[in-house]
């Protein structure tokens, strides 16, 4: 399946629920609403055409404005891959855990649990994980967190 | 709440590391135990970590490289490529084919090398002293030849965002291929000493089964998922460089336990040997590298790239937004997944076992925590 006959098949299985992200030049970007996240991981997972069987990252992002969660799945027997984006809420950043459906997504959930302090609702065990176990500083990833020792220098 | 707090009246708690010498690097188990049997692992990672992600924030993507060597520093040359390959397909460049070939080259060779420090570790793991001596002999040639390329023997900084960094010594080949010439007899010495012996056998199988549909699930790639019998190696299924104009062959095996696993990286040891020597036969003159600005900015956009490397697929995302430092990089190892996955596959082990299965799994821990 190339890029194009992949866009379009997914867009016709999800239609009106999915949009398609200018971003990914190289392999399609979609984005997800945060509800729609569970059901839309198990059906690409369970579907004969993708079987988005593996899961290959999951990575929080912060532009600054916003947060977005990338998941980069791919499939092992029909050797397709593409990517999906959901936004969680600035304010109140809480995302569904997806371990049910891919059980390698423990740890990548975890990290952004502790690094840019989105809650996943339904992970078994968020607890410190990269960070030290007395770690109290917030979450090191966001963009608008400076280390207590950091300096910043004048631009030019 | 961990399955660890939680215990029954004849179990305990046994903690190993982190500074124990099986778990290459500083990884923590927290090992509930009934007697000699493990009942559950715990993993306690982030002893080495760095902060490599936030760091490549504020940096460009020229002092990125160096970054990314620390990332996986057993196969510098994997990650240097992973992150040049997010970026060139962010700016779709042409890479020279002379680079090509440097670069399939050099990554080879890393994977022998890796291999190699995997091969020695793990049998000095389970208390045989002269493979690692052997391993470490022939990874010492392949220093040799980075350290007279690039100057460096573990950090090389040699792959860069439109090619390499430098084009080959003129001895380079001659000693490469004299290398290649003594490797296929030195991979014969590695297997009379382990893969018939019947203490390393008796070690290893049925030791650490992981199914091929568990293996898949939880994100293991690269020799552990081939020796479950999954046919998927990033080279043929998700090409990159120039791995489709070299014929190699791609082992599996079947049981998924420690000693497929085994079987598989000395196989994969021979098969690179045999990528080496094609790609110096076809060898190209020309360029080493595409012209790069000197304040490098690609247009905006987002990339999820993935390679394979010894530990399986090392992945890339990065997000440009057109300035010239990336918004976001998020690095991806194989051993990451490969550590995630011990726990289900040793339970009902015992300590020694485990021990095993840590190292047929080749997790190394700066991959890791990052």
């Amino acid at each position: 399946m190339d890029r194009e006959q992949l866009i379009n098949y997914i867009q016709d299985k999800f239609a009106g629920k999915i949009e398609l992200l200018e971003c990914g030049r190289v392999e399609p970007f979609f984005k997800i609403e945060l509800d729609f996240l569970k059901e839309f991981c198990l059906a690409i997972r369970d579907d004969a055409t993708l079987g988005m069987d593996f899961l290959c990252n999951i990575g929080a992002v912060d532009t600054g404005e916003q947060f977005q969660v990338v998941y980069s799945v791919a499939s092992v027997k029909n050797k397709i891959r593409f990517d999906f984006k959901i936004f969680p809420d600035r304010e109140n950043p809480e995302i569904n855990s997806v371990i049910d459906v891919w059980p390698g997504a423990n740890w990548y959930e975890r990290e952004v649990w502790e690094l840019f302090g989105i809650n996943v609702k339904g992970h078994p065990m968020l607890k410190r994980f990269l960070l030290p176990d007395d770690w109290n500083q917030g979450n090191p990833m966001r963009k608008d967190w400076d280390a207590p020792d950091f300096v910043r220098l004048p631009e030019n | 709440m961990s399955e660890v707090d939680k215990l029954q009246p004849e179990e305990f708690v046994l903690n190993m590391g982190p500074h124990h010498p099986s778990t290459h690097g500083v990884c923590r188990f927290v090992l509930k135990m009934e007697g000699e049997v493990i009942k559950d692992v715990e993993p306690v990672v982030g002893y080495l970590h760095r902060a490599l992600e936030k760091i490549c924030e504020n940096r460009t993507y020229a002092q990125i490289i160096p970054v990314t060597d620390r990332f996986e520093y057993c196969t510098a040359m994997s990650c240097n490529m992973a992150f040049a390959l997010a970026v060139e397909k962010l700016s779709e460049m042409e890479i020279p084919e002379r680079a090509q070939y440097l670069r399939i080259i050099m990554l080879e060779l890393n994977r022998i090398a890796s291999h190699l420090i995997w091969f020695g570790t793990t049998a000095l793991d389970l208390g045989a002293i002269t493979p690692f001596l052997y391993g470490f002999r022939e990874r010492e040639d392949i220093l040799d030849l980075f350290e007279m390329t690039c100057g460096q023997r573990l950090t090389y900084n040699y792959i860069r965002v439109g090619g390499v960094s430098r084009d080959i010594p003129e001895q380079f080949v001659p000693r490469c291929r004299a290398f290649l010439d003594k490797f296929d007899a030195c991979v014969d010495d590695y297997e009379r000493l382990l893969t018939e012996n019947v203490i390393f056998v008796v070690r290893n199988k049925d030791v650490g089964v992981l199914s091929p549909e568990k293996a898949i699930a939880w994100g293991v790639s690269g020799p552990a998922l081939r020796a479950s019998g999954v046919k998927h190696d990033l080279r043929r299924d998700d090409p990159y460089c120039i791995y489709d104009h070299f014929d190699f062959e791609i082992p599996t095996c079947q049981n998924g336990d420690c000693y497929d696993r085994y079987v598989i990286r000395i196989k994969e040891m021979r098969e690179s040997a045999k990528i080496v020597r094609q790609a110096l036969d076809k060898l190209p003159d020309g360029d080493t590298r595409a012209k790069v600005k000197m304040v490098f900015k690609p247009p905006a956009g987002e990339v999820y790239s993935r390679i394979e490397n010894s530990r399986g697929e090392m992945g890339m995302y990065v997000i440009s937004d057109a300035s010239s430092k990336p918004v976001r990089v998020k690095m991806r190892g194989g051993s990451f997944n490969q550590l995630q996955v011990i726990p289900e596959i040793a339970r009902g082990h015992k300590i020694a076992d485990l021990v095993a299965i840590m190292a047929s799994m080749d997790v190394i821990m700066p991959e890791v925590d990052r």
